[in-house]
């Protein structure tokens, strides 16, 4: 037989760990996560195919608190963090496939490789490109970052700030496609996602703050 | 008013040293990436506006480059850090290198002065020593660092502090 589960006791180390190490750090970086798909920026890199910034729930826990973060999904007052935390992932999953997906196609299409490779020549003819260099790295990858991530404007001191200000609209074409329309709607839910669990958890918090009588940080 | 050779030229070389660099990085990191907690670290680019001062001022140069030194420096700052923004730190560094197209140079030890290595450090004097192999080209050393804009004036060498580029 199960031994009875007890309540944590007011001023509970126990809830202050839930708090301080694992709903705290999440809703730090679903505000993050929520400020950057209202503008459409799912931070997706090239390189890593995934988002930078929006990242697995259990990705946003330090490593040593790891236990912690295992404790509050297993205690039933934290009933259903788990699946909402698998339906997070679940959304930023697809988000990246289908970034990946639409990216991988405009490396593959000629269409955009001409169309960079054009816009590049005519760029370095002008008197605007001086001699400066524009990117390190491949610029048909960074064009096509550039327009999953939905970049309007680069910092002035980018190499590529004054080219993606010239052609910027000329790549837009490609956002009108399918295969972007799809990272649109993926972006668009996972947004719905986060925002939900953002909410849920500020409530939570206050909930056990209030329950156990704990602030909701740690007081240095 | 640009210089002669400015008009004549454009402005071939910036040399970055590191305050410039971490300024840059945490801009970015506070206003951009929403790292609201580095924010007491910035000290001389805190609005958009500066940011866009400083942006424009190293827009034009046809080449940046920093000392190895540089990086090393940055190392530590980022050290000092919280260690699970590290990560995300230094991919703002690479970002920023990649973007600025970024150039680095190794000045050894060896072939830097000692007393000059003793009295300002390694990093100062590669700094120094990058700009004077690069004399033909009439670089500019951008820093935050009022030591090194003396030490640098003094050997003839053009230097900009960024906070005096900032109103």
């Amino acid at each position: 037989m199960m031994p009875e589960v007890m309540p944590p006791p007011t001023n509970s180390k126990r809830v202050q760990a839930w708090v301080y190490a694992v709903i705290n750090p999440v809703i730090e970086n679903l505000r993050r996560e929520v400020f950057f798909l209202a503008k459409g920026n799912i931070t997706w890199q090239g390189d890593t195919k995934k988002c930078e910034y929006i990242r697995p729930i259990c990705e946003y826990i330090q490593y040593s608190q790891m236990p912690n973060y295992e404790d509050f999904l297993a205690d039933p007052l934290n009933l259903g963090f788990r699946e909402k935390f698998e339906e997070h992932d679940g959304a930023l999953s697809a988000v990246e496939s289908s970034a990946a997906e639409f990216a991988d196609g405009l490396i593959r299409s000629d269409l955009f490789q001409k169309q960079v490779k054009d816009a590049l020549e005519q760029y370095q003819s002008t008197a605007r490109a001086n001699g400066q260099y524009l990117y390190l790295g491949s610029l048909p990858r960074a064009v096509a970052a550039l327009l999953v991530n939905r970049i309007d404007v680069l910092p002035h001191h980018y190499g590529t700030h004054d080219f993606w200000e010239i052609y910027r609209n000329n790549f837009e074409l490609f956002r009108e496609g399918t295969s972007f329309q799809s990272v649109k709607r993926a972006a668009d839910a996972l947004m719905a996602v986060s925002a939900k669990l953002l909410l849920c958890l500020e409530n939570h918090r206050q909930m056990l703050c209030r329950t156990y009588d704990i602030p909701a940080a740690q007081i240095p | 008013m640009p210089s002669s050779f400015e008009r004549e030229h454009g402005r071939a070389l910036l040399i970055l040293d590191t305050g410039p660099i971490r300024e840059l990085v945490l801009f970015h990191a506070v206003y951009h990436f929403k790292f609201q907690r580095l924010k007491s670290y910035l000290q001389f680019i805190r609005s958009p506006e500066s940011y866009d001062q400083c942006g424009n001022f190293i827009r034009p140069f046809r080449r940046k480059t920093t000392s190895a030194s540089v990086v090393c420096e940055i190392n530590h700052w980022i050290r000092e850090t919280e260690p699970t923004g590290q990560l995300k730190l230094w991919n703002r560094v690479y970002d920023e290198f990649r973007n600025m197209g970024m150039d680095e140079d190794v000045v050894k030890l060896l072939d830097m002065d000692s007393s000059s290595v003793a009295r300002s450090g390694p990093v100062d004097v590669s700094l120094l020593e990058i700009a004077k192999k690069q004399s033909g080209l009439s670089p500019i050393l951008l820093t935050i660092d009022r030591p090194l804009q003396c030490e640098g004036q003094q050997a003839g060498l053009r230097v900009q502090l960024i906070q005096d580029l900032l109103c």
